[in-house]
C-alpha cells in the first residue's frame, strides 16, 4: 500500500496548485489520480500482505487462522499469484525490483530462492529463528531454503512425485512397479506391450524441467555445476547422466506408450490420460489421488478406476541406483523491503508450525515439510501413501540451486521440446552450448 | 510551423484586421489540442527514446550492479540470434496468412452486407460481435475447441488423436484462425465503407455496355475502391504484425510460435533483461516503420483521408 | 420474381456469416455449462452431458474475478471518458481551425495507431515503477487513453465535419465567443459522434491485454483479460477451463448488449473514422 503514497501526495499537490485550469482534461487526470491511488490507513494492527501461489483457498484460511491466533498483533491480506510457476516468479521479481514494501511474506517456489536471495530481495533469518524454522524439516526442502549458508526461506510444504500405475495393467504385463529395481525402461516396455500410455509432463513449461531434472539426478548427474560462479556456472548436462535422461525422454516420446498430445501435457493432461481407457502409468504429484476420488463423486469416472490405482516410489533410471524423485512445494520468505519485519516473521513461524503443517496438509492436500506431520493419524488416513511421500521428499533431488535458475531451466525446456526430437547425445550437447551462451549474454532466451 | 511563418510573412493589408481573430483562433486550436499532444508524447515518444538509451546497456533488473555500457552490442546479439529470425518468420507467416484470408473473406462479407435486404441488420449486428469480443477470450475459445481433451473439432472432423498444438504449422493454423475470426469484421466494415463510395452510375453504365459481373468487379468496383482497400490493408497488416494475445494464450510460444511482440514482452517483462529487451523493442518499432514506409511509398497508399488533413 | 430469388440468395449468405460469427460463442456458452469435474474426456462432445450452474457460482464467489471485473469496468469507463474529452477538443480544433502543429498532431495520431505496444512495455514498466503508479488504475488508464486517442480523434473529426457550422457562426455573430459557440451549439450537435466514439474506445480498453499483464501485479488493478489466466481448479495443477469460459461469457455480455443496442452507431463510427468519402 505504501508504494502508492508518493503518487497520492504528488497528485494531490498538483490538484491543489493548479490554478489556471482551462485545461479541464489535465485537471480531470490529476483528480482521478488522486482518488484512485488514495488508500485508507485506519490505524489498526498492521496488515501483512502475503503473496500466495494459487491453491484451493488453504493458504487464505491459514492466514485467517494465524491472524486470529496473533491476538490482534497483525492482520493478513492474501494476494494470489498466477498458476504457472514462471509467471509467479515474474510477478514477484517485478514488484521486488521496484523495491515494493507491500511484499511482506511470499510463497516462493524453491528453485527461485537463490535468484531472489542473490538479488537482495529476501530478508535472511537470524541463527535463532533458523534453528526453530528448520527443526524437523525433511532433508529435501531443507537444501532449497538457504543461500550462501544463510536461511533465507522457511520450508512450508513440500511436494514430490510418485509413480502411479493401474494395477490391472501391471499384473497383465507381469511386472511389479513397487519392486526396488523398477526402471523407466521396464515401464516403457510394459506399457508398449499392453498398448497403454505413460502420463508425463512434457509441455514446454517448468513441469517438463521437473521431469528432466529428476531423470538426470536419478542417473547420478547434474544439469549445471559450479553454480556459485553465477554467469560462469558450468553446464553439466552433456554427460552420461544427461544422455541417459535424453534417451528415456526420446524413447518414450517415440514409443507407443507416449500419451496423445504428450508435447502439450501438463499435470492435468497426464491425469486425464491416466484415468482414461488407455491409462497405464503416470508420474505425478500426490494431489492426483484425491482428485480422482473427487471425479468419482462428480460422476466422471467409476469407483473401479480409483480402486485400480496403485502407487510406488519414482522409477529408477539405472536398476542399481535408487531414484531421486522430483521436489516441489513452497517456501515462505520475507520481503527485504517490508515495513513490518516482526509481524511478517510471526506469520511465517505460525504458518510453518507443525500444527499448521498438519492442518494445511489435510485442508489443501499439500504434503507437509516437517517429517513428524506424517505420523498424524488423520494424515495417515487421508494419505494412505504417506510413508512413501515422506521418504521421497527426504531423498528428493532438487533442481539446480543457482541465481540464474530461470535461464538454466528455460534453456533446457527450449532445447528439449518437442520431446519426439530429443536424442542422445545431440540434445544434451545442444543444451550445454545454448545454456552457456545464454548465461554469457551471447544468445537470447 | 511553416504555416505560421507563411502567414506572418504575408504582409497583406487586409490581414491586419483579421489577424487578431486569427491569432485567437490559433491559440484556441493549440490549447484544445495540447492535452492530446502532451499525452501522446508522454506515453509513446518519451518511452521510445528511453528504450533507445536502455538498449545501449547490459542491464538486468535483478542484477542492477552489473549495469554496463555496451554500445550497439545488444543489437548485434539480437540480430545474429536465430530466435529473432524465427520469431520474425512466425510473425510474417501469421501476418501474411491472416491478412490475405481476411481480405478475401472481408470482401465477401462486405458484398453480402451491401446487397442483402432481408436480415440486413441481423448480419450487421452479428458481425460486430467478434469485433467487440476480448481477444484473450477468443483465444481461449478456439484453443479449447481444438484441444484434445476438451475440444469438439477432432471428434467432428474424425481426426482422432491429432494434436493441433503438437507442431508448428498446425499451431500456427489455429492461431491464425482465431485471429481471422476476430478481425475479419473490422476489415469487412472498412471495405463496406469503400464499396458504398463506388458510384452506382458507373456500375449501371458498365451493365449497359454488357460487362459481366466479374468484369464489373475488376474494372469498376476494385479500381474505385483502391484507396479503401489499401488503407484497410495497411491497418490490418500493422495490427497483425503486433499479434501477442493469441500465441500467448494458445501455445505460450512453444513449437516456434513466438511472435516479435511476444519476444519483446518476454525479454522486458519476464526476464527483466531491459538492455537486450529494449533493443528488441526498438527493432520491433523499426520493422513497423519499414512496413508503413513500404505501403505509403511502394503501394502509394493515400493516407491523407485517414489523417483527415485534407 | 428474379429479384426475390437474388434477394433470398444474399440472405442465405448472410445466414452463413451469422453462423461463422456466432458459432464460437455458442461453444463458449456450452463449455461454461459443463461440469468442471467431468468435462475432460478422450471423446469430448460439443454440448454438456449435464448442464450445471457451478462454474458461474464459482466465478462470482471468486474475489479474483469480481475484483478484476470491478477494475475492468472502472478503468475502461474512466479511460474512455478521458479519451473522449481530450479527443473532442483536438478533433474540434482539427475540423474547424487553422493552427500551427495541426499536421504534426495528425501525423502523431497516425503513428500511434500503428505503434507496436510491445515496444513500450519495458520502458513504461520502468517509468511507472519510478513514478509509483505501477499496478494502479491510473497506470493503465494513461496508456489506454493514449492508444485510444487516434481512433477517437479521427472518428470525431469526421463527425464534426458533417455538422452545419453556419449555426456556430450565427452564434458568433450574435456575440458569442468561439468557446461559447462550441459549448452551447456544437456540443449538442456533436453528441452522437461523441457517443459512438465512446463505444469504440470502450471496446478497446475492455479488450486490452498486453499492457494489462505487464503493468499490474495484484487484484488492485488487474483487469479481466489479465485475470483469466489466474484461475485455478481444486488444486494448483488443475486447469479451470470451465471457469474461464464462465468468466468469458460474463465479460462478453456487455459487448453483446452494446452491439445489439448500438449497431448502427458502431457501424457508422468504424466506417467514418478510417475511410471517409
Amino acid at each position: 500500500m505504501s508504494s502508492v503514497q508518493p503518487a497520492t501526495a504528488r497528485s494531490r499537490r498538483t490538484t491543489g496548485r493548479t490554478r489556471r485550469r482551462h485545461l479541464a482534461a489535465a485537471a480531470a487526470l490529476a483528480l482521478v489520480g488522486a482518488t484512485l491511488t488514495a488508500c485508507s490507513d485506519d490505524g489498526g494492527p498492521p496488515v501483512i500482505t502475503w503473496y500466495i501461489n494459487p491453491d484451493n483457498g488453504g493458504q487464505g484460511r491459514l492466514a485467517d487462522q494465524c491472524a486470529a491466533d496473533s491476538n490482534g498483533a497483525y492482520k493478513v491480506d492474501v494476494q494470489v499469484l498466477p498458476t504457472d510457476a514462471s509467471q509467479q516468479r515474474e510477478q514477484l521479481v517485478r514488484r521486488l525490483a521496484a523495491k515494493d514494501s507491500s511484499i511482506d511474506v511470499m510463497s516462493l517456489d524453491p528453485p527461485f530462492v537463490a535468484e531472489f536471495a542473490n538479488a537482495g530481495f529476501l530478508k535472511p533469518f537470524d541463527a535463532q529463528d533458523e534453528q526453530s524454522l528448520t527443526e524437523g524439516v525433511l532433508k529435501g526442502p531443507l537444501t532449497t531454503a538457504s543461500w550462501k549458508n544463510q536461511l533465507v526461506a522457511a520450508p512450508f510444504w513440500a511436494n514430490t512425485q510418485l509413480l502411479w500405475y493401474r494395477k490391472s495393467v501391471a499384473s497383465a504385463a507381469g511386472i511389479d512397479p513397487t519392486a526396488p529395481d523398477f526402471t523407466w525402461d521396464k515401464m516403457i516396455e510394459a506399457a508398449s506391450g499392453q498398448k497403454k500410455v505413460i502420463g508425463v509432463q512434457a509441455n514446454r513449461y517448468e513441469g517438463y524441467m521437473v521431469w528432466i531434472n529428476a531423470l538426470v539426478v536419478s542417473a547420478g548427474g547434474e544439469i549445471v555445476t559450479n553454480v556459485e560462479a553465477g554467469k560462469d556456472a558450468k553446464p553439466a548436462i552433456d554427460s552420461p547422466a544427461g544422455d541417459e535422461a535424453a534417451r528415456i525422454v526420446g524413447d518414450l516420446a517415440r514409443s507407443p506408450a507416449a500419451p496423445p498430445a504428450m508435447s502439450n501435457a501438463g499435470e492435468e493432461e497426464a491425469r486425464s490420460a491416466f484415468q482414461g481407457p488407455t491409462g497405464g502409468f503416470m508420474v505425478n504429484w500426490p494431489y492426483v489421488y484425491s482428485a480422482a476420488k473427487e471425479d468419482v463423486a462428480g460422476g466422471g469416472i467409476a469407483q473401479s478406476v480409483v480402486d485400480d490405482i496403485g502407487w510406488a516410489r519414482y522409477p529408477r533410471v539405472k536398476a542399481d541406483v535408487s531414484s531421486r524423485p522430483p521436489l516441489g512445494g513452497i517456501n515462505l520468505a520475507i520481503g527485504n523491503y517490508t515495513t513490518h519485519p516482526q509481524q511478517a516473521l510471526d506469520l511465517v513461524k505460525c504458518a510453518t508450525s507443525l500444527k499448521n503443517n498438519i492442518a494445511y496438509m489435510l485442508d489443501a492436500g499439500n504434503p507437509a515439510a516437517k517429517g513428524a506431520a506424517y505420523d498424524d493419524p488423520k494424515v495417515r488416513e487421508a494419505f494412505p501413501m504417506a510413508d512413501i511421500i515422506r521418504q521421497s521428499i527426504n531423498d528428493a533431488g532438487p533442481r539446480p540451486i543457482t541465481p540464474y535458475y530461470n535461464d538454466v531451466s528455460t534453456s533446457v525446456q527450449i532445447t528439449w521440446h518437442p520431446p519426439t526430437d530429443v536424442r542422445a547425445p545431440q540434445t544434451p550437447q545442444e543444451t550445454a552450448q545454448f545454456m552457456s551462451d545464454v548465461l554469457q549474454g551471447r544468445r537470447l532466451l | 510551423m511553416t504555416l505560421t511563418q507563411e502567414r506572418v510573412a504575408a504582409p497583406a493589408p487586409k490581414k491586419a484586421e483579421v489577424s487578431d481573430r486569427e491569432r485567437s483562433e490559433r491559440r484556441l486550436g493549440l490549447t484544445l489540442s495540447a492535452p492530446a499532444f502532451l499525452v501522446m508524447v508522454f506515453v509513446t515518444a518519451y518511452p521510445l527514446i528511453y528504450a533507445v538509451v536502455l538498449s545501449l546497456y547490459n542491464y538486468r533488473l535483478t542484477d542492477p550492479a552489473g549495469r554496463t555500457f555496451v554500445g550497439l552490442q545488444n543489437y548485434v546479439t539480437v540480430l545474429t540470434d536465430p530466435l529473432w529470425w524465427t520469431d520474425f518468420s512466425t510473425t510474417f507467416i501469421i501476418t501474411v496468412a491472416s491478412v490475405a484470408v481476411e481480405l478475401v473473406l472481408g470482401f465477401a462479407f462486405a458484398f453480402v452486407m451491401y446487397r442483402i435486404i432481408r436480415g440486413r441488420s441481423w448480419v450487421r449486428t452479428g458481425i460486430l460481435i467478434p469485433y467487440g469480443i476480448i481477444t484473450v477470450v477468443s483465444a481461449y475459445v478456439w484453443r479449447y475447441a481444438f484441444q484434445l481433451d476438451s475440444g469438439f473439432v477432432n471428434q467432428w472432423l474424425g481426426l482422432g488423436d491429432y494434436n493441433f498444438f503438437g507442431q508448428r504449422w498446425s499451431s500456427l493454423f489455429v492461431i491464425t484462425l482465431s485471429e481471422i475470426w476476430k478481425t475479419t469484421p473490422f476489415i469487412s466494415l472498412l471495405l463496406l465503407a469503400g464499396l458504398v463510395q463506388v458510384p452506382e452510375e458507373m456500375q449501371e453504365a458498365a451493365k449497359v455496355d454488357g460487362a459481366t459481373a466479374w468484369q464489373r468487379l475488376k474494372r469498376v468496383t476494385l479500381p474505385n475502391m483502391k484507396a479503401a482497400i489499401m488503407v484497410a490493408l495497411l491497418f490490418r497488416t500493422l495490427d497483425a504484425w503486433r499479434i501477442f494475445d493469441n500465441p500467448f494464450v494458445m501455445t505460450v510460444g512453444a513449437n516456434k510460435t513466438e511472435t516479435l511482440s511476444f519476444l519483446a514482452y518476454r525479454q522486458n517483462v519476464t526476464l527483466v533483461n531491459l538492455g537486450a529487451g529494449s533493443a528488441v523493442s526498438v527493432l520491433l518499432f523499426l520493422t513497423v516503420v519499414v512496413i508503413a514506409f513500404i505501403f505509403v511509398k511502394g503501394f502509394r497508399t493515400d493516407l491523407s483521408q485517414v489523417r483527415g488533413d485534407r | 420474381m428474379a429479384d426475390r430469388k437474388v434477394s433470398n440468395w444474399w440472405t442465405f449468405w448472410g445466414v452463413l456469416i451469422l453462423v461463422w460469427a456466432l458459432f464460437p460463442l455458442l461453444w463458449m456458452v456450452s463449455l461454461s455449462f459443463k461440469d468442471p469435474a467431468t468435462f475432460r474426456s478422450s471423446t469430448p462432445t460439443f454440448f454438456p452431458k449435464t448442464w450445471v450452474w457451478d462454474n458461474y457460482k464459482t466465478v462470482f464467489t471468486d474475489s479474483l474475478f469480481t475484483s478484476a471485473l470491478r477494475n475492468s469496468v472502472f478503468i475502461a469507463v474512466i479511460a474512455t471518458g478521458l479519451a473522449v474529452i481530450i479527443a473532442m477538443f483536438a478533433a474540434y480544433a482539427i475540423a474547424r481551425m487553422n493552427f500551427p502543429g495541426k499536421k504534426l498532431l495528425l501525423s502523431m495520431a497516425l503513428a500511434i495507431a500503428m505503434f507496436p505496444q510491445a515496444a513500450l512495455v519495458g520502458p513504461l514498466f520502468n517509468m511507472w515503477r519510478n513514478l509509483g503508479i505501477y499496478d494502479t488504475w491510473i497506470g493503465l488508464i494513461i496508456p489506454y487513453l493514449t492508444f485510444a486517442l487516434p481512433l477517437s480523434i479521427w472518428t470525431m473529426s469526421a463527425f464534426f465535419r458533417q455538422i452545419p457550422w453556419e449555426m456556430e457562426q450565427a452564434a458568433q455573430v450574435d456575440g458569442a465567443t468561439a468557446w461559447q459557440a462550441f459549448r452551447k451549439v456544437i456540443i449538442p450537435l456533436a453528441a452522437p459522434g461523441v457517443f459512438t466514439t465512446a463505444i469504440l474506445t470502450f471496446f478497446f480498453c475492455w479488450n486490452e491485454f498486453l499492457l494489462a499483464i505487464s503493468l499490474t501485479s495484484t487484484d488492485r488493478a488487474r483487469t479481466v483479460p489479465a485475470a483469466l489466466s489466474f484461475f485455478t481448479g481444486a488444486s494448483q495443477f488443475q486447469s479451470p477451463i470451465t471457469y474461464i469460459m464462465a468468466a468469458s461469457v460474463v465479460v462478453t455480455i456487455p459487448v453483446v448488449i452494446l452491439v445489439l443496442v448500438f449497431q448502427r452507431r458502431i457501424m457508422a463510427g468504424l466506417t467514418a473514422g478510417a475511410v471517409k468519402g
